[in-house]
Parts: structure tokens; C-alpha cells; sequence
């Protein structure tokens, strides 16, 4: 059977100590049985490694950041489309996908195809609003409070005991033995991301996650657990092991029923040693382990785009469990006159 | 080659090995739920696979005392600590170490 020649648009090629799924996307994509695909990647930064690996993305733009305002994106979205059609979108950064869904109408006007959640099941989902969805989804939590300024840190030993976590309310999260500690970071936290800051109950375990995608109709296209085996000081995964765990694969189908939830999605749980389940996050994309579920046998991005595409996509049941990944760095050597091309003129 | 161990019910062994457990011929354990991997030693092999093939503490000390220059006293001993390790490390359920008979 021919491929079907395809042209999609990724971001978050940043493949550092603290990486963007954009690179095993497209790797994913790559080994798609039923998609001969053409990159186009989309670049923050004009040091994002993915855009000086060789045979990665056949064009790369560079776009301007989210916070410059999200016409100002999707303005230069739709002149790259114009000069480079692509058929689907892939966003993989949790600051720009505000941007996307809220303009997913005019982008499929243009012809872009995306596969997102909606506002309501983003915002929802907010760290600071986590009690509310444990309750209303069933699924345990640990307790939490959001905190408007630094006054209020006092109020963290009438509610919780040390240890607790310090979080940000998009990335980062601390732990904090005393008050002196949560102090230092919440200036930290705050002064990065803002207000309010979460402090959330320190929940003893072992960290598990689970990739999953939902078909927006409340059926769970795609779901793999996973464990960390190796952790790096950000947090972040350098190597992992997918689990059998049925509780994992029930939790997640039915959040995903209950929410109806449209597109990719990282739970982050905790397994304490009794058993139980807490959530402690839902990542809203694809997450940069991705590769590994492709491993396992789900290739989540190949049916996202299909989904995307408005294709019916069959629930993938099976996945191998004992399958690892292991992360790693690597130099590239690179010409001055590519890095000056990016720089100079936004695109290569 | 990794095996799967097969569970073998019997009224008067209520330990087993947990269905997710793979014991690999080489003394690798890996237990898929978890995601936790251990080595035993050969000793340790032999006592998970005999575990693993539903043998009660009986037959397995006997065994064991005919192949071993061992008494009675140092298996038990050696026995439950082992058992209590695998317990721990989810690699068997079992209600209670001791309860093993």
C-alpha cells in the first residue's frame, strides 16, 4: 500500500535537559505505516537543537513567542502556511496551545488541521484547580492551596505538614522542608511564572505517568504507563520503563471519558506504597517520552494527525510493558552559516 | 530467555508470584507493574522458581536439604528472610510471610 504524502508542522524542537516533544514527534511520524511525511519545524529559539539535526525537518521558521500576543503568532502561522502549506499543526508547548485552540477555527479556515483540547478541558485541568477536578472526575489528589502572596505562607502549618511542594502554576516544582524553604521558592516560582503559587500535600511514591490520547468523543484512542528510572534535577525523565498497570489504564479511560478529553495527554501520578493513585498533574500535549509508546507498539502521533485529518482512528489496546528508553546528549557539529541563517533571516 | 511463570494454586501455598513477574533464566527478575528489576543469585533463582511452581515450604526445604549441606534451623531462617524480601518488593503476594506453610 502507497503512503499517503502529508505535510504537518510541529514545534518545541528544544531537545535540551528539559525537552520538547517536538523531535519524537517527528521521529514518531517518521515511522508512520500510513503517512509519507514532510516536517516543517517551528522554532522559538534560534539554538533549538532539532533545527541542526540532519534529516529532521525538511523547513524550519522561526515563530515569534505566545506572549508576544496571539495574533502576532498566528499571523506569521498563516504566512508560513501560505509559502509552505502544511495539512496539520502538532503544538507541543503548554505556554502556546492557549493561542492555537482559541484560533482553531481560523487555522482550519486556512487549512490547518488541529487536534486540541478545548478551552473548558484546558483550563479545568490548571494546577491551581486541581481539588476541584479530583473531585468532580473522582480521582484522588493531594490536598492543596493556591497562594495569592508571600503573606499567606503562614498559613501552610495549620494545613499541611513539611514536606510540601512549592509548584508553579505552568512548570516547576519544588520541595520545601520548612517555611524558610518556601519561601525561597516561592520567589523563585513566582518571579518565573507568576501567581498564584500552588502548595500542594507532599505525597510519598513512586512517580508514574501515563500517555494517552482522546478521540474528543470520550474514547481512549491511545494509552501507555510508564516509570521513571532516571530522574534528572529538573524533574524530567532520562530513561523510563512502560508498566502493566491496569489501574493506570482504568484511571486513565475513564478521565477520558468522563471529560470527553480531544488530543494527546501526560497524567502524572503518584503510586504510593498502599496502592493507591494520586494525580498530581495532567499535561495538556503530548509529552517528550512519546517515542517510547511508539516503541511499545502506539504510535500516538501517527493517529493524532489522523484524527486531526478527520480519520477513524481504532482504539490501540496492546502495548509491550518491560520496554525502556534510554535518553542521551549529543554534540552537533555545526556551520556558522546555518546558525546566521536562522538568526538573520527566521528560517532555513 | 525470559520465561513466565506460571501459577500453580494449591490449598496449603497461599504465596505466589505475583502474574506480572518475569524471572529470567539468568537470575533477572522484572516485575512489568512496577517497573522494578532485581538479580538474584543462584540460590535465589532456584528457591523463586520453586516458589513460582507452586512447592510448599515443606517440599522446598527438603529439597533443598538434600542438595545442601544445610540443617533445618538455617534454611528456615534463610528461607523467610528471602521470602519476606520478594514480599516487600511485590514480587509475591502473600498476606502474610509467616503464613507460608
Amino acid at each position: 500500500m502507497s503512503k499517503t504524502k502529508i505535510t504537518i508542522a510541529v514545534t518545541g524542537l528544544n531537545n535540551t535537559d528539559n525537552p520538547g516533544p517536538g523531535v519524537p514527534v517527528i521521529r514518531s511520524l517518521k515511522e508512520s505505516t500510513e503517512f509519507e511525511v514532510r516536517i516543517i519545524g517551528l522554532v522559538y529559539e534560534t539554538l533549538e537543537p532539532g533545527i541542526y539535526m540532519e534529516g529532521l525537518c525538511d523547513k524550519i521558521f522561526q515563530i515569534p513567542y505566545p506572549s508576544a500576543g496571539s495574533d502576532e503568532l498566528i499571523d506569521r502561522i498563516e504566512e508560513i502556511h501560505q509559502r509552505e502549506p502544511f495539512d496539520v499543526l502538532i503544538p507541543n508547548f503548554d505556554a502556546e496551545l492557549f493561542s492555537f485552540m482559541k484560533n482553531e477555527d481560523r487555522l482550519l479556515k486556512s487549512g490547518i488541521h488541529t487536534f486540541l483540547p478545548t478551552i473548558k478541558q484546558f483550563q479545568e485541568r490548571d494546577k491551581d484547580k486541581l481539588p476541584e477536578y479530583g473531585e468532580k472526575y473522582g480521582i484522588k489528589v493531594p490536598a492543596s492551596i493556591n497562594l495569592g502572596s508571600q503573606n499567606q505562607i503562614s498559613e501552610i502549618k495549620d494545613k499541611f505538614e513539611y514536606p510540601v511542594m512549592v509548584k508553579g502554576k505552568f512548570y516547576d516544582a519544588y520541595t520545601a522542608y520548612n517555611t524558610e524553604q518556601v519561601k525561597q521558592s516561592f520567589n523563585k516560582v513566582s518571579a518565573k511564572w507568576g501567581l498564584p503559587v500552588i502548595i500542594q500535600e507532599f505525597v510519598k511514591g513512586t512517580e508514574v505517568n501515563v500517555i494517552a490520547l482522546g478521540d474528543g468523543q470520550g474514547n481512549t484512542i491511545a494509552a501507555v504507563p510508564m516509570r521513571k528510572q532516571y530522574i534528572t534535577d529538573k524533574g524530567k525523565a532520562w530513561g523510563g520503563i512502560t508498566l502493566s498497570d491496569d489501574k493506570m489504564l482504568e484511571i486513565t479511560r475513564s478521565l477520558i471519558r468522563q471529560t470527553k478529553w480531544k488530543g494527546g495527554m501526560e497524567l502524572e501520578l503518584i503510586k504510593t506504597v498502599k496502592g493507591e493513585y494520586y494525580l498530581i498533574e495532567i499535561n495538556p500535549r503530548i509529552p517528550a517520552w512519546v517515542y517510547l509508546a511508539v516503541g511499545a507498539g502506539q504510535n500516538i502521533p501517527e493517529a493524532l494527525v489522523k484524527l486531526a485529518l478527520g480519520q477513524e482512528v481504532a482504539p490501540m489496546e496492546t502495548y509491550k510493558s518491560g520496554k525502556m528508553f534510554v535518553r542521551y546528549s549529543y554534540d552537533i557539529i555545526v556551520d556558522l552559516e546555518k546558525f546566521e541563517t536562522i538568526a538573520m533571516n527566521g528560517e532555513i | 530467555m525470559l520465561i513466565e511463570v506460571s501459577l500453580i494454586h494449591n490449598n496449603r501455598n497461599i504465596m505466589k508470584i505475583t502474574e506480572e513477574v518475569r524471572i529470567s533464566d539468568n537470575g533477572f527478575v522484572f516485575n512489568s507493574r512496577t517497573g522494578d528489576s532485581f538479580n538474584v543469585n543462584p540460590t535465589g533463582l532456584e528457591l523463586t522458581k520453586l516458589i513460582a511452581q507452586g512447592h510448599d515450604f515443606d517440599t522446598i526445604k527438603s529439597l533443598f536439604l538434600e542438595k545442601y549441606e544445610l540443617d533445618d534451623l538455617t534454611f528456615e531462617k534463610d528461607f523467610y528472610e528471602f521470602v519476606a524480601l520478594i514480599k516487600h518488593h511485590q514480587i509475591t503476594s502473600q498476606e502474610d510471610p509467616l503464613d507460608f506453610k
